[in-house]
């Protein structure tokens, strides 16, 4: 394994040092925005850390701790498991139909032991670390070569196709949407994407025949709002209510009426911005839009500061996932696109998406780590 | 492997970070057209949804769409809506429920269990969502409620529809009733957040009811601090559920269950061959959809889920039988079709069948002598269909049970449906995880064993024989016009012809299986087939002592009239016996109702000059 020689020649670096090299200011945007979820939760629940702000609370350090472990194990171990982990999670995920567990008339779970864990949530690391592993192996000149962009555009079709199949559409889109960002930064050829997205154009109505019926009818609701005002369109007027209540500067905290008067549904789950909206108005989601808008751009700027190939590219579908999330949870609020099922990061209630993201984060963490040439007596500016 | 030297190429390099820097600025764009849609909600448009005064808020109230109806053939309605009277209590509207309650309390006749009960459920569900505080109410109490609105904040008097069925235990399986609604999840219509909405939970009433359901529809109201209303914002009216008109005719229902209930579990179905609807489907002992959906007891409901006679099984639909006997004609046609059987060739019946060190008896202990395959059908002989079975296999056996419409769910808008079980190697493997051995074969060649099948099964397998086409069930009535559309069975004509003669033998002949079932002298003779489901191993079966739940079920299968198939029958007793003893004389019984409720119906029809009588469905032109 010679790839990673340049980076991996000088001695290894010392915990000390890896800790040093840790991005701290990504870190403390994510425990920000954490911490806007434990308010709101707080609010949410009349005044309470039960039953949710405090579990949140928690279940966020955990996370964290897990994402400061992550950074501090080598490289080469993610390297080495990039493959084998998407090889489990694609049979997982094949598994689902046969073995998994059915809920609210969707099989996406799969039960081992006590524990029931999506395997589309596995696969959304997985997949990253996969093509990164990748595009580490092949050689610059390859890139653009027709034969190298099939393998990797297989590598995320099987995935997107056995998740439309349970069918689980939000987990879809995020698979596709992530392997194609990374075969942009990867370097492959616009002129695919140029066709690619012809051919997209020409297989929509392939796709939608293919679509289950509450996919379709939440995709005609959302261009027709009129057609089922109790449906998916119940939650988006509940949702612009709450938002337009909040106006400018908001209700206050535990001030919204509409949110606390549980007029807004799922409210502390995928709803959970409309609450912010009501509460802490206008202003108060610009800034935690501010907050977002920060941890993406530390990110890019660490994946842009690594010199490693699989690093920069982990670390790029790590900020990817992230925006994925966020702007489509937000679109979702607000009525731009229709309800799919996608959390606000690590500010929704549950504990599934923000695992995801912040194993994502280990990985890109990890990379920023280990993935730079170490420097002579290094203590510079960490960031 | 190409060893690489390790520095990333420059090109790369620069193209990642100008590539990134692309991305990054999409995902800019993005973020500010989030942020440009929150300004819109927010800022600019926040007259539209932001409430005029401080304290007031905006509700957004679902209206209940009315329930469709469910009509008979005729058009006599099985479930319908009658308006009651009732006042609500939204939480959301109201400072002090007590107090409010307590004022009411004057007016309504409401005890403090009743007070205390509507307290509970406020904690426990959505504030905005109404409570039904009393329903029922006189017309002079809803006045006195409206009299005193203005110090009776949240309090609203309106009319709510309660579902009302009518034809009791001869309806209650097809119909099935309401219930509340259990589990909710995100996609679910709003509507179903109505505590009083209820959906069908068995029958037509679930299995239409996304027809029957209808529309919500949604008031937007502004209240103030009090619960006043300041404003209608807008309204959206609800679109009442569609009526559902079923292909089953009430009085024959009623007829038939009077004749079931002479047995003690027993259901009988009939199908229109040449439409598949069908008109009968009666399962005994039955029970009231009235009483359940007007709410039961719990006690009253645990009776009814654990009594040992399944009352809210429709064994129509979803009781599974060996089909015994009845299942021969599918032998016969398979066996026909493989060649491995001449119709003229004649198989002795020394009264058992020896294969692989096992003796299988034949239902006469003496022995049928030397039979063709006509013989066999008439007098329903064991040893027979055990040496056709044989040579024709397992696999061309089940394959021509699937053919003929065994073992698969229809899915016609009765959810209980079940498959049934057509055993093959696969799934004996696949089910049982053990591999088909040659005497399954034989015990499958006489339906017992593995086979199981449901009446209505049984019945469109009659059905697509006598017509030699693909008979479809269903249970609504069709406005297409009766002729058959649909495809033809590929089977030859000459061997459906064979067995519906043995059909015919089998009720009319002197030594036939299926005697008990003949009709009067004049009256258009019935074809069909007896059958004994075994209880418990087939070695002890035909035992005459045994009594009670370990006697054999009762079936038996037909069509009629024999020489112009309209209607298949299916009937089955439980505990009865053999086919002759129960079903048969049951199955003609229910035909007599059909065939005379016809043929009266033809000539109200003929002397009003209404439309001609049917035409009359020729067979044996099939193939």
């Amino acid at each position: 394994m010679a790839y990673y020689s340049t980076w991996n020649s000088s001695r290894p670096l010392t915990t000390m040092e890896k800790l040093w090299r840790i991005h701290w200011i990504a870190l403390a945007m994510t425990c920000l925005i954490a911490a806007v979820g434990t308010v709101t939760l707080y609010s949410v629940s009349g005044g309470s850390f039960q039953p949710w702000a405090e579990r949140h609370t928690l279940r966020f350090l955990i996370a964290l701790a897990l994402v400061i472990a992550m950074a501090l194990v080598r490289l080469e171990v993610w390297i080495k498991l990039a493959y084998p982990v998407y090889a489990v999670a694609l049979v997982m995920l094949a598994l689902v139909p046969l073995v998994g567990v059915e809920a609210l008339g969707a099989k996406r779970w799969i039960d081992v032991g006590p524990l029931s864990f999506q395997p589309s949530e596995l696969m959304k690391f997985a997949l990253v670390a996969a093509l990164a592993r990748y595009y580490l192996w092949l050689p610059e000149e390859r890139v653009g070569r027709w034969q190298y962009v099939l393998v990797p555009l297989l590598m995320i079709a099987v995935p997107v196709l056995l998740t439309l199949k349970q069918p689980d559409l939000g987990s879809a889109i995020i698979f596709m949407a992530l392997g194609l960002a990374l075969l942009f930064l990867a370097g492959v050829p616009l002129r695919y994407f140029i066709v690619g997205a012809f051919l997209a154009i020409a297989a929509l109505p392939v796709v939608w025949s293919g679509l289950h019926d509450y996919q379709r009818r939440r995709i005609e609701v959302f261009l027709d709002p009129g057609k089922d005002p109790l449906g998916s369109g119940y939650h988006i007027t509940q949702s612009k209510i709450a938002l337009g209540a909040g106006g400018i500067s908001g209700k206050g905290f535990m001030q919204g009426t509409q949110s606390q008067l549980d007029f807004v549904p799922e409210k502390h789950t995928d709803f959970i911005a409309s609450i912010i909206g009501e509460e802490w108005g206008f202003v108060g989601l610009l800034v935690l839009l501010a907050a977002y808008a920060t941890l993406i751009a530390v990110m890019t700027a660490m994946a842009l500061r690594t010199g490693n190939r699989f690093a920069r590219l982990v670390i790029a579908g790590s900020t990817m996932s992230f925006f994925i999330y966020v702007f489509v949870n937000l679109a979702m609020v607000t009525g731009l696109v229709p309800v799919v099922g996608i959390p606000l990061p690590l500010v929704s209630y549950g504990g599934t998406a923000m695992m995801t993201l912040m194993v994502g984060l280990g990985l890109a963490m990890s990379g920023y780590v280990h993935g730079r040439e170490p420097r002579r007596g290094e203590i510079g500016p960490f960031w | 492997m190409a060893e690489r030297d390790g520095l990333e190429l420059p090109t790369g390099n620069r193209r990642f970070t100008r590539r990134s820097l692309l991305l990054a600025g999409a995902q800019a764009a993005g973020l500010s057209l989030v942020g440009w849609r929150l300004f819109g909600l927010q800022v600019l448009e926040r007259g539209h949804y932001a409430p005029i005064a401080e304290e007031n808020r905006i509700n957004l109230q679902i209206l209940a769409p009315r329930r469709g109806r469910i009509l008979d053939v005729a058009g006599r309605p099985l479930a319908d809506n009658e308006a009651v009277f009732r006042a609500t209590v939204t939480p959301s509207l109201v400072k002090d429920l007590h107090d409010v309650l307590g004022r009411v309390q004057q007016i309504l006749p409401l005890d403090d269990k009743d007070v205390a009960d509507i307290l509970r459920r406020a904690k426990r569900q959505r504030s905005n969502v109404p409570i039904v505080i009393a329903t029922e109410l006189a017309f002079d109490q809803i006045a006195k409620v409206n009299l005193f609105a203005p110090s009776l904040p949240g309090i609203a008097t309106g009319t709510s529809w309660r579902r009302r069925y009518h034809g009791g235990d001869a309806i209650g399986h097809v119909v099935g009733f309401v219930g509340s609604v259990e589990s909710l999840s995100v996609d679910d219509d709003a509507v179903l957040r109505l505590p009083e909405m209820k959906i069908g939970k068995t029958g037509a009433e679930a299995g239409f009811e996304s027809e029957l359901r209808g529309l919500g529809g949604t008031q937007k109201i502004e209240v103030d601090a009090r619960g006043r209303i300041v404003r209608k914002l807008e309204t959206v009216e609800p679109a009442n559920g569609r009526d559902i008109t079923l292909s089953i005719d009430a009085n024959l229902q009623e007829q038939v269950l009077a004749r079931l209930q002479r047995e003690r579990c027993a259901a009988a179905v009939v199908l229109d061959i040449k439409s598949g609807a069908i008109l009968v489907s009666s399962s005994a002992p039955g029970f009231d959809p009235a009483s359940i959906a007007g709410g039961i007891s719990i006690a009253d409901w645990q009776k009814l889920t654990t009594a040992e006679d399944k009352p809210l099984l429709n064994r129509v639909v979803a009781g599974q039988y060996a089909p015994g006997s009845t299942f021969k004609v599918v032998t016969a046609l398979a066996a026909l079709e493989a060649g491995v059987v001449l119709p003229t060739e004649r198989i002795p019946c020394p009264g058992h069948y020896d294969f692989a060190g096992e003796v299988y008896p034949c239902w006469k202990p003496d022995g049928h002598g030397e039979l063709t395959l006509h013989d066999a059908l008439r007098c329903a002989c064991d040893v027979y269909f055990y040496e056709i079975a044989r040579r024709t296999g397992i696999d061309r056996l089940a394959s021509m049970a699937r053919r003929l419409g065994l073992g698969t769910i229809y899915d016609f808008g009765l959810p209980d449906e079940k498959a049934g079980v057509i055993p093959d190697p696969n799934w004996k493997r696949g089910d049982l995880g053990a591999s088909w051995l040659g005497g399954e074969t034989l015990l499958t060649g006489i339906g017992q064993g593995y086979v199981q099948a449901t009446p209505l099964q049984l019945a469109l397998m009659t059905a697509r024989i006598a017509a030699g086409r693909i008979v479809l069930p269903s249970i609504r009535k069709t406005t297409s016009p009766p002729d058959s559309d649909f495809a033809t069975l590929s089977i030859d004509a000459a061997h459906l012809e064979l067995v519906r003669a043995g059909m015919l033998a089998a009720v009319n002949d002197d030594g036939g299986a299926g005697r008990s079932a003949k009709r009067g002298a004049g009256r258009p003779p019935i074809a069909g087939e007896v059958g004994s489901s075994w209880i418990g191993s087939g070695r002890t079966q035909g035992d005459p002592r045994r009594e009670g739940l370990a006697r054999d079920h009762s079936l038996f299968v037909a069509f009629a009239p024999a020489n112009a198939p309209r209607y298949a029958v299916a009937t089955v007793v439980e505990h009865a016996g053999d086919g002759n003893a129960a079903a048969a004389p049951l199955a003609r019984d229910v035909l007599n109702f059909v065939l005379d409720h016809n043929d009266r119906n033809q000539s109200g029809k003929n002397a009003s000059g209404d439309g001609p009588a049917a035409a009359p469905h020729t067979n044996g032109t099939a193939g």
